[in-house]
């Protein structure tokens, strides 16, 4: 669970969380014979693990981390016999962000490694060093580590350049891997039929909007804005309005419009996701058989064209061209400018966990706007009926073991073993409940009586998880392509949507050809036919 | 005696045996490095295998061979080659630091590596120039810097107003000198959040509000290109004015007051007396100055990154700041090199133009 999230959720009062701690004491107070026999061992870890340090005792621990992973290792046991991995030394290559990620695989592991007899070595990273890290590694062949906590759009640049081992059979097993929601299944995670990730995160980007803005009188009109031409047909019969939360003036969707290091490109892909994320056709980037870029086509012109009809209107708040995906998140929507956006899960628990929020009691949610009428690239024409595709932004985290260890067995099973252990179903529900830095990312985390149960409020977790549950399930879900230098294709696409947007280009076409014509430039020098091999096994095509 | 000899506390007498023997160290060590590196480059080309993992036996070749060139030195010249090891290390060392990493630089500035290309670097002859000259982001950065540099006309005219300010008799100089030194101790990426982000945010940033209670509606500081722009500008002539007004109060203080009496004594006015007198005393440290900031100005990123992005549409991007974004977003290694090659000799080309122009007004005038 991202760390605001929990600390929203946990915000029960004392009474409540002693009634739970009451009831689990005195469970554990009965003779054995009167106890209630749990449906399943399972069910009755699972319990445990959401007790551990339980909601609302404070932000849990090195110690909570080990316990969890202690009472999670009975998938390994199956597997593993105490003591086999003795003498085994790995590297595992990960994250520090917010003092989470490999801090807490840190702990989950270290009875894993206690019974196993195996020994992690740890090289952190922040997450601004991660890229360069990786893809010099990749490039000067120095690839020092066994095991990696990495991104799905990553697995071009790895598993494309063959430094990736393959997920035995049994892992898939022990993590129980048919619980993942649908858009992580295959072909996520593999690359030319072969497994290589177990995934350990979900990502995916929801929409956001303010309740006080919609209703019944209200000046954003009756109803939440469902399609994308309703989003700007709002945005647009908002100016000159008053915000009715601070009396300042209404806006109403919030586009960044500068460039985030690739990252800004996720939020022109909303829009665009609606209008050219066909349902017959994976791919809505490129044509998979000649990289030709499609972000020129007139579906992506369309949502080019949507961002400039509102800087038109002058529909943004000032100095909109500086605002990057964060500041339209944190210093806008939260602090009250603007009415709807577009982000991960962070806004909807910063909105009431945040001190500079003030829109905490009238946010709510849903999944990524549709639209009127959908570009069927292939057939090169408009169609009129409804799409919606949410965007599934990152994909989330995954750990993967790399090819250093093909060649030595018991180090491949002691690797794939750590691997399984932290992306097993039932440790995952924890980092899916407690501050992790993960987000839920399987069926089974959408089981709001567990949560209920261990202490949550209910109406906050279904009305929030519930939109990403819908867009992670969503059949048109549009899938990043996980293709070397995905994020140079968005770098330099930011610089040309600046340029575009401040009116250096004469129109969103000229802006789109642009970007295109850079695409085709870093296709050409990473290479084409490689880059169309790639594409093509990230599509699972 | 000869003139050579008179600092020689031994008198040599070097064998031809001896004098064999260092130039054997010589080029045998000379032998052993250029064969290591041989065998690496055929190994690298996958021509044959002879075992090596990296290229540290090169790099340990390289130091055997340093390390025998110095030892020769005095086997082959007695007490002349000790002379020697007083700077030979010291170049040895400097060379290994800077023309090696200067010739792997061009190595790579003419090369397509893009970190993530399968195929690794390859050598693509003058393409990374083709590509800069119809590189559209380049030019305007270049554009951009010109602008940047021109500004520093104004800062040095502030910094000079603000160095005779504290050079006179004021009250609380000793508080002024250092209050207007702090901008110079912080960091630019603090100034760029501290004032570029905070500051100057569009809504709730102090000077906004600040505009809007004068009457100023929807103000904004980098929303158009010139407005970004010169914002830029000043966030970076507010850190770095305080180190040119540091110089050029040391020239002023240095400047011999009996010139400036005898000035007044002739009946110069203030305005006279700082055109005629000041003023071209002041050139040598004033050239200096400006050149020293000028080198700072085209390094200028820190702010650009952290405060716009180089947006605008480009109005703020400066070369080392696309360079940036090439080598850290685009892992374009290749031609974010060539770019920075490209852009340090245009650098070492107009300093120097700059330097010969103002030598002349650089000699005291007299």
């Amino acid at each position: 669970m991202k760390v605001d999230l929990y600390n929203y959720a946990s915000q029960l009062s004392r009474r409540r969380f002693l009634k739970g701690a009451t009831a689990l004491g005195a469970v554990a107070t009965l003779p054995a014979g009167l106890a209630p026999r749990m449906a399943r061992a399972q069910d009755d870890i699972r319990a445990q693990i959401l007790a551990i340090p339980g909601v609302g005792a404070g932000s849990p621990t090195d110690a909570d981390w080990q316990a969890v992973g202690e009472l999670c290792l009975g998938a390994t046991k199956t597997n593993v016999a105490e003591g086999e991995f003795a003498g085994v030394e790995l590297t595992f290559m990960g994250l520090n962000n917010q003092n989470l990620h490999n801090f807490l695989f840190r702990g989950f592991l270290k009875p894993w490694e206690a019974y196993t007899g195996a020994k992690i070595n740890w090289i952190d990273l922040a997450q601004a060093d991660y890229n360069a890290r990786l893809q010099q590694s990749i490039a000067t062949g120095t690839v020092d580590f066994d095991i990696i906590e990495m991104g799905a759009p990553f697995e071009g640049d790895t598993a494309g350049s063959g430094l990736l081992d393959e997920m035995p059979d049994w892992v898939a097993t022990q993590i129980e891997a048919d619980d993942l929601v649908g858009y992580l299944k295959p072909p996520v995670g593999t690359w030319n039929g072969k497994t290589y990730r177990v995934t350990i995160d979900g990502d995916c980007h929801t929409f956001s909007y303010r309740k006080d803005y919609f209703g019944e009188g209200a000046i954003g009109g009756a109803e939440v804005p469902k399609t994308w031409q309703q989003v700007n047909a709002v945005s647009k019969a908002l100016v000159g309005q008053t915000d009715p939360l601070t009396g300042l003036p209404a806006h109403g969707y919030l586009d960044p419009l500068k460039g985030w290091g690739g990252f800004g490109f996720y939020f022109i892909e909303n829009r665009a996701a609606a209008y050219v994320k066909h349902p017959s056709d994976p791919a809505w980037l490129f044509d998979p058989d000649t990289m030709k870029p499609r972000v020129n086509n007139p579906g992506w012109v369309q949502a080019i064209q949507d961002v400039m009809d509102l800087i038109a209107a002058n529909a943004y708040p000032a100095d909109q061209i500086n605002a990057d995906p964060g500041t339209t998140a944190f210093s806008q929507f939260l602090a009250g400018t603007g009415s709807m956006l577009m982000w991960w899960g962070d806004v909807g628990s910063n909105a009431r966990t945040s001190d500079s929020s003030v829109v905490g009691d009238v946010v709510g949610f849903g999944i990524n706007p549709g639209s009127d009428r959908v570009y069927n690239a292939t057939a090169g024409a408009w169609e009129d009926t409804y799409n919606e595709a949410p965007n599934m932004a990152y994909i989330g985290w995954g750990v993967y073991v790399t090819s250093n260890v093909s060649g030595d067995e018991k180090k491949r099973k002691a690797a794939w073993s750590a691997a399984a252990h932290l992306g097993g179903k039932d440790l995952s529900l924890w980092t899916s409940a407690y501050p992790s830095g993960f987000q839920p990312y399987r069926q089974s985390h959408f089981n709001y009586d567990e949560w209920e149960a261990a202490g949550y409020d209910r109406a906050f977790v279904e009305d929030y998880l519930g939109s990403n549950l819908d867009s992670y399930n969503h059949p048109n879900a549009a899938i990043e392509p996980r293709i070397p230098g995905i994020f140079q294709y968005y770098s330099v696409a930011e610089d040309e949507l600046s340029k575009g947007f401040a009116g250096q280009y004469k129109s969103a076409q000229e802006t789109a050809d642009a970007i295109a014509a850079a695409w085709e430039k870093i296709t050409d020098q990473i290479g084409r036919d490689s880059q169309i091999a790639l594409y093509k096994a990230s599509l699972g095509m | 005696m000869s003139g050579e000899q008179l600092h020689i506390v031994t008198n040599d007498s070097i064998t031809e045996a001896r004098r064999r023997l260092g130039l054997g160290l010589i080029w045998g060590s000379a032998a052993v490095l250029a064969g290591t590196a041989a065998m690496q480059v055929i190994q690298a080309r996958g021509s044959a295998d002879f075992g090596f993992s990296n290229w540290r036996p090169t790099l340990y070749a390289y130091v055997f061979w340093a390390i025998c060139l110095c030892v020769a030195q005095v086997v082959v010249r007695g007490e002349q080659g000790k002379r020697t090891l007083f700077v030979l290390p010291a170049a040895l060392f400097v060379i290994s630091l800077t023309v090696f990493p200067l010739l792997f630089g061009l190595i790579i500035a003419f090369s397509s590596w893009n970190l993530s290309s399968p195929t690794g670097r390859e050598f693509n002859g003058f393409d990374n120039i083709r590509q800069m000259w119809g590189d559209p982001f380049y030019w305007n950065a270049l554009g951009n810097m010109i602008w940047y540099v021109l500004a520093i006309i104004a800062e040095y005219a502030i910094a000079f107003g603000l160095a005779l300010l504290l050079s006179g008799q004021i009250r609380a100089r000793k508080f002024f000198r250092v209050a207007f030194l702090l901008p110079l101790m912080l960091s630019p990426v603090a100034v760029s959040w501290m004032i570029g982000k905070s500051m100057l945010e569009a809504r709730f940033g102090p000077l906004s509000r600040l505009a809007r209670a004068i009457g100023i509606d929807n103000p904004s500081f980098f929303e158009s290109a010139w407005m970004a722009k010169t914002t830029i500008m000043v966030l970076d002539a507010w850190t770095f004015i305080p180190f040119m007004m540091i110089m050029l109060l040391a020239g002023l203080q240095a400047i011999p007051k009996e010139l400036q009496e005898a000035s007044r004594v002739d009946g110069a006015t203030g305005w006279k007396a700082f055109w005629e007198i000041t003023f071209p005393l002041m050139l040598p440290v004033s050239i200096t100055a400006v050149m020293i900031r000028i080198i700072f100005k085209l390094k200028l990123a820190d702010v650009v990154i952290n405060t716009t992005a180089g947006g605008p549409g480009g109005a703020t991007d400066t070369v080392t700041s696309f360079i940036f974004r090439e080598y850290r977003d685009r892992s374009n290694v290749g031609y974010g090199t060539m770019l920075a090659m490209v852009y340090l000799v245009l650098i070492v080309i107009f300093m120097t133009v700059l330097m010969k122009w103002a030598a002349k007004y650089a000699r005291p005038q007299t």
